[in-house]
């Protein structure tokens, strides 16, 4: 199988704290890869990890055949990483429309996408001259995907898009994320276990700091034991 | 309805500015029209020097969460270096031609950043290496100028001191020393001396920094080409010194005064950027340090420009185009003025400075909208609002941060630097000028918003209509209503007003008056 993403056994600190303590997560080419666990259990400082935003200091990254770790953050993103975090990063004294051209990491980036962009996302075309300050916490989830989509990126990072979320609108995100899917390959951290086992692939149960398990999500929804164990639902 | 929704939402300011305009009004009637037109464009002038300040440091502030301390200090050298090329014309050219080499071996970053990544060398001769290196590019360095012709003046003879040479050059005298030339040995070796230093140092400074660095893994022409001009244009400014010198001693006041407007600017841009990748850099996540680092910066440069340029405060003579007296003078009329270039003009039957109080603010407004236009309507503007909200994010954007935290930490000291520049023909050149700017910016920012670019606009408007009213108004006193008292505010109020006007707009707004909620 081609993994677009291998992360070996990386170790994290923030300050003084060893947050990742060996975290191993192998991501197929085309899939979507759940990262589950409790809260704070690492799986956010996981994705800024591979980021470079909280750089390992042990381990090794390599995304697309080639190694990241120690690249500054911006050279990684740049090399087709997009990333949707968790609080969204609006920019809020921005418009709809420059929160996605800022994203552009070539001239037209924004241009090229825009159609597609609004077909996944129609409500953001109404949207578009508003400040990020007037947008929903839906809305702005949007946007955040969005922003993920302008420029060409093999690989999206998605921290927690379901959070805060309507019911109604995590079906219409739900189903955004799957057609994503089709040209991108995606990494989704999220707490709502029902969102990602319908979502996802591949999963990878990360407790404490470590990856603990990690298989198809197919298995994962029929053992009832292991979700208990280390998700605490059932 | 929106209006509605904006004046509810608003309302706290909203009447702040009400009574800060019913209190302009008053203070403007309390005086003759005459008075009133020049305190208000004194008033501007001041609000321009001011925002020329404010305006760089909130952008810095606002970007970087770096409180520069130092910004004063660099619009302080603005001045002096403005003064340098408009005044003593061939002081500037001899410093171009080592200027230049010295810099010609920073733009072979690439191919250092290679070599550096190729050397197999231990980690403690890693650390050692550069530093030796350093301490011999210092040594060259040191020995080449030591022997190089520059024309300077002598702070320690008053006759040669930039306050008798100031007082020459606005008397029309030449002040212009005899070309001298290189002593002690030939030019050629001077000049290889300077090159090759400024290639050993560029060298050692990139080793010095930790760590692989990333490079462009192959090399080009390209690569050269920034570094085979700079090489070039040092050893012409050295071969046709006296040619050029003669060149921008003979050129009208004018053309010459807007030269040191653009080498203060770029010296501005050039000190930023310098300052801010080798000093402010490795302090990002120290803030107190960084505050230290910029206090102690201030406090460096103020004593470096004493050991240049002196301790007493001089002159820098207008240019041609505000310096006349003769016939026509003082004009009445913009036309009048373009004429005679008076230094002066009739408004209203008040005498303003055209310098001052027109040039100056106008200015002020023409950096006012420019920027505002490059925040936004380009890119850079775009990023720069985008960072100011979430750095790391910008950076997940895959957008070079670093690159920007430089941009704009030079535009900011440009900035500064411009405002220095400006403000010499107008108030004159003094070791503490930079200081009492800096203060004023402060408070203008305070009161408009600490990262609030029209913020720091009210702001600097606001003090220097405060300012300028209250000095006004201790010239011709206040009636006490109902009493025959006539008060005159007494100088040390001017400060005093002007903080406790930020004391009682923090009180009410503690985000200033455009602020956003931290």
């Amino acid at each position: 199988m081609e993994y677009i993403l291998d992360v070996q056994d990386i170790h994290t600190f923030i300050g003084q704290y060893h947050i990742l303590q060996g975290v191993t997560v192998r991501v197929p080419r085309g899939s979507i890869t759940a990262l589950l666990g409790r809260n704070g259990a690492g799986k956010t400082t996981t994705l800024k990890s591979i980021l470079g935003l909280t750089p390992p200091r042990q381990g090794n990254i390599v995304f697309d055949g080639r190694e990241i770790q120690g690249m500054l953050s911006f050279n990684i993103a740049s090399l087709g990483i997009g990333f949707v975090p968790e609080n969204r990063a609006i920019f809020r004294d921005l418009t709809v429309e420059e929160n996605l051209k800022i994203a552009e990491r070539k001239k037209g980036d924004y241009a090229n996408k825009k159609e597609f962009i609004f077909s996944l996302f129609p409500d953001l075309k109404r949207l578009i001259n508003l400040s990020g300050t007037n947008l929903s916490g839906g809305q702005q989830q949007m946007l955040a995907i969005a922003r993920a989509l302008v420029a060409d990126n093999s690989l999206l990072l998605i921290d927690e898009p379901s959070e805060g979320l309507a019911p109604v609108l995590i079906e219409q995100l739900m189903r955004s994320i799957r057609q994503l899917s089709i040209d991108s390959t995606v990494v989704l951290v999220e707490q709502n276990f029902l969102v990602a086992s319908q979502l996802a692939e591949n999963y990878v149960i990360i407790e404490e700091g470590r990856s603990v398990k990690e298989g198809k999500m197919k298995d994962l929804a029929n053992d009832k034991a292991t979700i208990q164990h280390y998700l605490g639902a059932a | 309805m929106k209006l509605f929704v904006y004046i509810r939402k608003n309302l706290t300011l909203l009447i702040i500015l009400a009574v800060l305009a019913t209190l302009f009004i008053a203070a403007a009637k309390g005086m003759d029209s005459k008075d009133f037109v020049i305190t208000l464009l004194r008033s501007l002038s001041v609000g321009s020097l001011t925002f020329l300040v404010a305006s760089g440091f909130s952008l810095i502030f606002g970007l970087l969460d770096v409180l520069n301390l130092a910004h004063g200090t660099l619009f302080m050298i603005g001045a002096y270096i403005g003064w340098t090329v408009y005044v003593r014309p061939d002081t500037f050219v001899d410093l171009l031609a080592p200027l230049v080499l010295l810099l010609s071996g920073f733009l072979l970053g690439d191919i250092w950043i290679m070599l550096s990544n190729r050397i197999r060398v231990g980690e403690r001769a890693r650390r050692i290496l550069p530093w030796f290196g350093i301490f011999v590019a210092a040594l060259i360095l040191f020995s080449v100028l030591k022997q190089y012709p520059i024309a300077i003046w002598n702070v320690g003879d008053y006759a040669q001191s930039p306050v008798s040479i100031s007082y020459l050059a606005s008397q029309g005298q030449n002040i212009l020393r005899p070309p001298a030339d290189m002593t002690g040995f030939s030019p050629f070796l001077g000049l290889t001396g300077l090159i090759f230093s400024s290639l050993l140092l560029a060298f050692c400074l990139v080793m010095l920094k930790s760590g692989k660095q990333a490079s462009s893994t192959r090399l080009n022409w390209k690569n050269f080409v920034g570094y085979a001009v700079l090489i070039l244009a040092g050893v012409l400014f050295f071969i046709f010194n006296d040619l050029l010198t003669g060149l921008l001693a003979s050129i009208n006041t004018n053309w010459l005064f807007m030269i040191a407007v653009l080498v203060a600017v770029a010296s501005g841009v050039g000190l930023g950027a310098l300052m801010e990748t080798t000093l402010i850099r490795p302090l990002y996540i120290r803030p107190i340090y960084q505050l230290m680092l910029t206090l102690g910066l201030s406090a460096i440069g103020i004593e470096m420009v004493r050991a240049i340029w002196g301790r007493p405060e001089f002159t820098m003579p207008r240019p041609e185009l505000f310096a006349g007296t003769g016939e026509g003078c003082p004009a009445t009329s913009l036309a009048g003025w373009w004429q005679y270039h008076c230094s002066t003009m009739l408004v209203m039957d008040g005498r303003i400075r055209v310098f001052n109080e027109i040039f100056i603010p106008v200015i002020g407004v023409i950096v006012l909208v420019a920027v505002w236009m490059l925040l936004q309507r380009s890119r850079l503007g775009m990023i720069i609002r985008a960072g100011v909200q979430d750095r790391e994010m910008v950076e997940a954007l895959g957008i070079n941060v670093r690159r920007v935290f430089t941009m704009v930490f030079a535009l900011g000291v440009g900035l500064a630097a411009l405002g220095g520049i400006l403000a010499a023909p107008s108030i004159g050149l003094s070791n503490l000028m930079g200081e009492s700017f800096l203060l004023n910016a402060l408070i203008a920012l305070a009161i408009g918003g600490l990262t609030s670019y029209p913020g720091a606009a009210l702001g600097s408007l606001l003090v220097g209509l405060l300012q300028q009213f209250i000095i006004k108004y201790g010239q011709i006193g206040i009636p006490i209503p109902f009493t025959e008292i006539i008060f005159k505010p007494s100088p040390p109020i001017v400060p005093a007003a002007t903080i406790l006007l930020m004391v009682v707009i923090l009180l009410i707004l503690p985000n200033g008056l455009l602020g956003k909620k931290e």
